[in-house]
């Protein structure tokens, strides 16, 4: 994603022309930066100094005595079984989702890339979940996975009604049951991308493929999907810091419940931050939730660089 | 990707392709069903008598609007100037925005919240515009340079010999050429703003204020157990969403798309 392009403009040769015509361009674009610039170095970097600055407090955030604790928060964290939890979730949250997403995305683009009837009507019910608000669906979902929701309904149905079972109370399997939600809502974009970057295949390679009476799974395996690696790897990072972020699902949800069994960070931050007022602990964890998020931007863009290398 | 031969195989591929779609459309069955539990019809009608759907539409209409005026005016200025004009240190400028880009909005809540209660902010829908904004703009503007740079420095060039200033540049001969940017940039910061939820929740407790990402929340309020009557406002809350995306397919696909890759 985002580091793709960028990870790659240096490389981009400047031409003759743009050198020569540098000279009509000596002209200050500052002016036209800076509105940008001071609105969101302002807001986002006054925001997480002063996010690192409460981190050090114990405060409720409004009371006008907040105590100094040094990295006392940051020593209470690393104690608190519910932040562990919450890490332990985010890290299976994030591995599951994206394989499972990648795996359907693709093979959804490869069989609408192949000579399928009513394609648009099959692309629209995949992806319009990726437009609808998860809030807006959340209701839903809490209606689907009960006791007398649809998905019981089903089980019983085709004679599975021993798993039927309220999936989002029982802490084994509400974690899964979120896992879904987020399938559910994310793949169409997994897809798109997928179909996008299949149509950049040059026909000549699959030609090739054939002539060698190589398979349709073969096909696929050895040319397309070495052919996407980088969707692939930008998907991966999309991922992450999109599991790293989630925050409305969970908590509309199960709010990070049956026993914190599907806490995340996101929801942890704001149980303590806002509903407990326990300001400066929910910016310490804020703080290494922000260290996880740009350490993971960094790793992935250097493996997209390395990538586009090769 | 597959080619088949057989009328077999290609009944196989599409009866594969349907049970792979079939499990999306469950959930809005459901949805549906739901909110026609019961009373039916009745439940829409209950809804909307409450008088404060519109009102939440109101103001997620404002909310969306006013992010979109934002981010796209300063994001096709800023890359406008990081892409066609000389600034001492420019890419520092660049990488200082663009650290912003993987920021989770949940860091922002403890400061936003003593600050806007300080500056009297709290519980107005300003609190929530300007920091969406700023959370957004980082990856708008590097899509718009990334375009911005494919675009021919001559062109400018030329209309600067026949002694058009800057301004006039930027107004009548970038600006025209950057349309499916702009339209990319703009249904992804529509899609965002229109469907945050996290700042909203926070920052808007006056149910006057309110947008419709907590229109369910606040019908659980106020039909406590009622489940028909929560998922007939969740239905009128979808509705707009679904009619915009099937309207302007190709455009949503465009945005989101570029929103992930680029």
């Amino acid at each position: 994603m985002a580091t793709t392009t960028t990870s790659t403009a240096p490389a981009r040769p400047r031409t003759a022309t743009v050198r020569r015509t540098q000279g009509s361009r000596r002209l200050n674009g500052l002016p036209w930066i800076l509105p940008a610039f001071v609105f969101v170095v302002g807001l986002i970097y006054y925001s997480v100094g002063y996010t690192g600055y409460i981190s050090t407090l114990d405060w409720d955030g409004l009371s006008p005595k907040a105590k100094a604790v040094g990295l006392g928060n940051f020593v209470d964290m690393f104690h608190d079984p519910i932040f562990w939890a919450a890490l332990r979730h985010t890290a299976v949250f994030y591995v599951v989702t994206f394989v499972v997403q990648t795996a359907l995305g693709f093979i959804l683009a490869a069989i609408m890339h192949s000579r399928v009837r009513l394609p648009t009507l099959h692309k629209v019910i995949i992806f319009v979940p990726t437009v609808l608000a998860p809030a807006t669906m959340a209701p839903v979902f809490r209606l689907f996975f009960a006791d007398d929701g649809m998905l019981n309904e089903i089980l019983r149905g085709v004679g599975l009604g021993s798993l039927a079972h309220p999936w989002l109370a029982d802490s084994t399997t509400a974690l899964p049951a979120l896992m879904l939600i987020t399938i559910w809502q994310w793949t169409g974009l997994t897809f798109i991308l997928y179909y996008a970057a299949m149509s950049q295949i040059e026909p000549e390679l699959l030609e090739a493929a054939r002539l060698d009476r190589a398979g349709n799974l073969r096909t696929l395996w050895y040319i397309v999907w070495p052919g996407c690696r980088g969707t692939t790897v930008s998907l991966a990072m999309l991922g992450f810091i999109g599991a790293l972020k989630t925050f409305d699902i969970p908590y509309l949800v199960t709010t990070g419940g049956p026993y914190h069994s599907t806490e995340f960070l996101g929801t942890y931050i704001y149980r303590i931050g806002i509903r407990q007022a326990h300001i400066g602990y929910a910016a310490a964890i804020s703080i290494v939730l922000l260290v996880l998020a740009i350490a993971g931007a960094v790793v992935m863009s250097r493996a997209n660089r390395k990538e586009v290398r090769d | 990707m597959f080619e088949l031969r057989s009328r077999a195989s290609r009944i196989v591929i599409q009866l594969v392709l349907l049970a792979l779609t079939i499990p999306f459309l469950l959930p809005l069955v459901e949805m549906v069903r739901g909110a026609f539990a019961g009373r039916g019809f009745n439940n829409f009608v209950v809804v909307w008598e409450t008088g404060v759907i519109p009102t939440f539409f109101k103001n997620s209409a404002i909310l969306s609007l006013s992010v979109i005026a934002i981010v796209y005016a300063l994001s096709m200025t800023a890359a406008f100037g990081f892409a066609k004009l000389r600034i001492f240190g420019k890419e520092v400028y660049f990488w200082m925005m663009l650290a912003a880009l993987t920021l989770p909005e949940v860091i922002l809540l403890s400061p936003l919240f003593v600050t806007a209660t300080k500056l009297h902010l709290y519980n107005t829908l300003l609190a929530v515009i300007l920091p969406l904004a700023a959370l957004q703009l980082p990856f708008a503007i590097l899509l718009t340079r990334n375009y911005f740079d494919g675009i021919p420095s001559e062109l400018m060039d030329a209309s600067r010999i026949d002694g058009a200033n800057l301004v006039q540049v930027f107004w009548h001969v970038i600006l025209p050429l950057t349309k499916p940017i702009a339209s990319a940039v703009v249904v992804l910061t529509l899609i965002n703003s229109w469907n945050s939820y996290l700042l909203p929740l926070v920052f808007l407790q006056d149910r006057s204020r309110q947008v419709v990402t907590l229109l369910p929340q606040f019908f659980v309020g106020e039909f406590t157990n009622d489940q028909t009557k929560i998922l007939a406002a969740a239905v009128m809350a979808a509705i707009p969403t679904v009619l915009a995306y099937v309207l302007a397919q190709k455009n949503f696909e465009r945005g989101l798309s570029a929103g992930a890759l680029k």
